[in-house]
């Protein structure tokens, strides 16, 4: 499914990336070659299969979990390098419409804050394990503390340092997701939750650019006139809208001709909307949900805390990547620039998804055929190691 | 059941909820608003452009060969986004490539804000065009155009007319032949990208080629009218006219040879025109009294149907008493006061007595002025002169006014008595020359015109669906008549050995605040005749008018512009005297 996705992602860049290539060499004299986007996407492919097969067949978890405090560090310190670099304009940094979300080495580049999704994802899994083992979950300074220390940093570096709301997005699904199911309690969990929201709410009626995409958002549904700030919504929806039920075919976009911005990144769900119509999104979602449906059945049968609480991770990241960029697509919640995973144009990205899923194929390895209803999961370790069937690994 | 796997159903709800969220959302963005977004989508991504159609040239002739006197030119404008940065450089290009086509002060241009594109020179030809694009400046844009180019300057600039920065032509042939000329306009409808670039995608795209505009011939020979132009603007120098018209035409055809109104202006810098009646065609748009040229048609009427001769005498005083209104002769002279006259003398002295009695012989009372006779006058200056009608040229063309002969109005018979020598009616230039040549052509009315057709591979085609008349009107033996008093008229002093030369003069008051100038102060001159071999059908009709405003321009101005027009258009066409 995870190999589909891809392929059909594929298809369609190859299909509107040189309207692409078009657009932008018209809009600001560069000079894409017509299947720049499709070779880059190619390339994105390749490298997100190896990464998918290291995780899934080469690397053990256990080891990736023995240096999970080493791959925060790292993740955190690579983030805040590219800010330093960006602040002293640094030929290293590489800067879009003002936010420098990526290294720059020459033909390749790479954006740490995909890297952080999956390093924080690890660490956590590893920590709330740990802490629950030590039985120090919801105590202060044995657990709150380090835990919002680590992820106070990377929200700070990824939503202040980069400007980029949409991976911020996903980092806080992952920590809740994985919070949730860490068995923190409800109270704490949800006075947290309180104090994010009420946090998230000041930082946007602060902020002129946040309340305009707000404002933004509102408009559209209320079917207020088109403006500069409504224009992206309202032609993802244009795009989606015409599709109708079977779409217009492949290459046959025209909104992917320079009308809808981000039409490979973020916005290429609304192609797919106008290319394959109801039909083709409706099995899109289904083969989302199929595999977020599959994570969750992953992590109900794993044993092992640490295990779970990592499938936990992937799933919350997947999820709110794919809803997120979905709703906002459609009008349901405001743009925030999130791609949608495996499909969206972009490396980085989809090589880490790729590395995280393949990561959680590798612990349905070792689940057990049986829903874990024991709330003392170290008293079951012997059933680990059950092999499933091939179907079943299937994610 | 554990906390933890609680937990993760809660998650799986939160899933089916998000999803079927997104899916219920889908079903209604794609399937039931999907008409609403195809129509937003169509209004955003149609291209709707007109294709151009080339507007026809015009030609005139050159002896038997057409050549062109309106043409177009490829022309480019220069466009400056005015927050560029090379404006030095900028102005630097345009005055040395383009300096007598600026449109625009640069240093007030580079002051406006919040504009992006602003037009600094236009008109400029393509060689200058291509060395400013060489110049490789940024924000600096050249957009192609179309300018009409009228090689000969100034000549026959009111038959010829212009076109507007709109496209549509003004005045003369380029506004009466419009249609023609513009030809109809093309239109593409297609998907097209942001760009506005024409894209294959869409099903519904419409390309419909643009039909270009025809060649236009026009019969006027360039040559003649050239020539008669230089001769007109000589009179008007020598004269205290300030303006003139004037019409040259083939009485056999009606084909007009020479059509002019002076002053001429520069169609190409229309816009330079201080006084816009300049624009007029003066032969074909302004009604007029032509004064005593219409004492032929009143003549023609009365002897074609057997009312007079010209041998026929009425006795001549030096006023007649219409309605109780004195109508004075010009002419006043003991020889011809209160003696017996024959139409032909009265026809030589131009006498308004003289044209009243060919009235009254028309009502068959040689006394007085009868609804009969105003009848029989309508029915020949009204429709068979067609006086005060269009009479289908193509141009542009007033119709004029002529008194009904039932009109309820006082004094209709001083009216009908003033119709007689030209006065207290409207008719234009075209029409009366085109009278005129009935009158000396064998009688037949033939509706004139200056257009021989369109020009397609050399080929010439006549217009289609032009209704024209070709009509006898007055017996031949009637034009003879005519055509003897004319030759023989005092107005008409010199007579080539072997042609025969002749004509009519007519001196109009000019009304002023409602009532003519008795002062004299204001007087057109006009001047009917033609010219030809002796004892033939002429072969040129000639119609000159000539005025000035405060100026008494009389007929003898207009006679000796006829002169000179004449012999100019003998030794042109090289009428040969009769053996």
């Amino acid at each position: 499914m995870t190999l589909g996705l891809m392929a059909l992602g594929l298809i369609v860049i190859y299909a509107i990336g040189p309207m692409r290539a078009n657009v932008l060499n018209s809009a600001y004299g560069t000079n894409y070659g017509p299947n720049d986007f499709f070779l880059g996407q190619l390339r994105s492919v390749a490298l997100s299969i190896v990464a998918f097969f290291l995780a899934f067949k080469v690397i053990p978890y256990k080891y990736i979990r023995k240096y999970a405090k080493l791959i925060i560090i790292v993740a955190l310190l690579m983030s805040g390098l590219l800010w330093i670099l960006a602040m002293s304009g640094s030929s290293l940094a590489k800067c879009e419409l003002g936010e420098c979300r990526w290294y720059n080495f020459g033909p390749i580049s790479f954006q740490p804050a995909e890297f952080l999704k999956l390093a924080l994802t690890i660490y956590l899994a590893d920590f709330l394990a740990r802490k629950r083992e030590e039985n120090e979950i919801g105590k202060w300074k044995e657990f709150w503390l380090p835990l919002l220390i680590v992820c106070g940093l990377s929200l700070g570096l990824v939503v202040v340092a980069q400007g980029d709301l949409g991976t911020g997005v996903a980092l806080m699904a992952i920590i809740f997701g994985m919070l949730l199911v860490s068995e923190v309690s409800f109270r704490q969990f949800a006075l947290l939750l309180a104090v994010v929201l009420v946090v998230a709410v000041g930082a946007i009626a602060t902020s002129s650019h946040r309340m305009q995409r707000i404002n933004a958002w509102l408009d559209t549904i209320s079917g207020a006139e088109v403006t500069d700030s409504t224009y992206h919504i309202e032609n993802a929806m244009l795009a989606i809208g015409t599709g109708g039920f079977f779409g217009a075919g492949i290459g046959n976009s025209v909104q992917a001709t320079g009308y809808l911005p981000e039409s490979i990144n973020d916005s290429v769900f609304a192609i797919m909307g106008e290319t394959f119509g109801f039909v083709g999104l409706s099995v899109i979602i289904a083969v989302f949900g199929a595999i977020l449906f599959r994570m969750l059945s992953i992590a109900e049968h794993t044993e092992q805390n640490d295990r779970r609480l990592l499938v936990i991770g992937v799933f919350s990241w997947t999820l709110a990547q794919v809803v997120v960029n979905i709703m906002a697509m459609t009008g349901l919640v405001p743009v925030t620039g999130i791609t949608l995973p495996l499909l969206s144009y972009g490396g980085t990205s989809m090589v880490f998804i790729s590395f995280a899923i393949g990561l959680v194929l590798q612990l349905s390895c070792y689940t057990s055929r049986e829903v874990i209803k024991n709330e003392d999961i170290s008293s079951r370790r012997g059933v680990r190691g059950t092999h499933y069937s091939s179907r079943r690994r299937r994610a | 059941m554990s906390n933890g796997i609680f937990r993760i159903r809660l998650l799986r709800s939160l899933t089916i909820i998000s999803l079927a969220v997104i899916f219920v959302r889908l079903f209604f963005i794609q399937i039931i608003e999907h008409d609403a977004w195809v129509a937003k989508a169509n209004e955003q991504h149609t291209l709707l452009e007109t294709i151009t159609a080339k507007r026809g040239e015009v030609y005139m002739m050159d002896g038997s060969e057409p050549v062109a006197v309106v043409l177009n030119q490829t022309v480019y404008q220069v466009i400056i986004d005015p927050a560029t940065t090379d404006k030095e450089q900028i102005k630097e290009a345009l005055s040395k490539h383009a300096k007598d086509f600026i449109s625009a002060d640069l240093d007030e241009v580079y002051e406006i804000k919040g504009l992006r594109y602003y037009i600094v020179a236009r008109n400029v030809p393509y060689s200058n065009a291509v060395k400013i694009a060489e110049e490789g400046i940024n924000n600096v844009w050249l957009k192609e155009g179309n300018r009409r180019v009228y090689p000969e300057g100034e000549m026959a600039s009111s038959l010829l007319g212009f076109v507007n920065a709109d496209g549509i032509g003004q005045y003369g042939v380029e506004g009466s032949l419009n249609k023609i000329l513009s030809g109809n306009d093309g239109l593409l409808k297609t998907t097209a990208d942001i760009n506005k670039v024409a894209l294959s995608i869409g099903k519904d795209n419409v390309k419909i080629p643009a039909e270009d505009g025809k060649d236009i011939v026009l019969s006027v020979d360039r040559n003649l009218e050239k020539g008669a132009e230089e001769i007109i603007a000589e009179h008007l120098n020598n004269s205290n006219a300030t303006n003139a018209a004037m019409i040259i035409m083939n009485p056999k055809t009606s084909e007009v040879v020479a059509m002019s109104s002076l002053p001429n202006y520069n169609p190409g810098d229309y816009g330079h025109v201080k006084d816009a009646s300049i624009y007029i065609n003066q032969v074909t748009e302004v009604p007029y009294e032509p004064a005593s040229i219409c004492k032929n048609f009143v003549f023609s009427a009365a002897i074609n149907e057997g009312k007079m001769t010209a041998e026929s005498t009425y006795f001549n005083e030096p006023y007649v008493v219409v309605d109780g209104i004195k109508i004075w002769n010009a002419e006043q002279r003991a020889k011809i006061n209160n003696h017996t006259l024959t139409m032909k003398e009265a026809l030589y002295w131009s006498l308004n007595a003289g044209s009243i009695q060919a009235l009254k012989f028309l009502g068959d009372d040689p006394d007085s002025i009868n609804a009969t006779g105003r009848e029989r006058m309508y029915d020949y200056y009204y429709n068979k002169f067609r006086l005060g009608q269009a009479t289908g040229i193509e141009l542009i063309e007033a119709e004029g006014f002529i008194w009904d002969p039932h009109a309820e109005i006082y004094g209709l018979d001083a009216a009908y008595a003033n119709m007689t020598f030209g006065q207290n009616l409207g008719i234009t230039m075209i029409q009366t020359a085109t009278a005129f040549s009935a009158v000396v052509n064998g009688g037949y009315y033939r509706t004139p015109s200056i257009v021989k057709g369109t020009l397609e591979n050399g080929v010439i085609t006549p217009l289609e669906n032009r209704e024209t008349i070709s009509e006898q009107i007055l017996s031949s033996e009637t034009s003879a008549t005519m055509r003897d008093m004319l030759i023989n008229n005092r107005s008409w002093r010199y007579n080539p050995a072997g042609y025969d030369w002749g004509g009519k003069s007519g001196t109009a008051q000019v009304v002023i605040n409602g009532a003519y100038d008795n002062e004299m102060e204001n007087l057109i001159g006009s001047y009917a005749g033609f010219v030809g071999q002796q004892g033939e059908i002429p072969d040129y009709v000639i119609m000159v008018k000539m005025w000035g405003e405060g100026e008494a321009v009389g007929s003898g101005d207009a006679m000796d512009l006829f002169e000179s027009l004449a012999s100019f258009v003998v030794d042109y066409y090289k009428i040969k005297p009769k053996a």
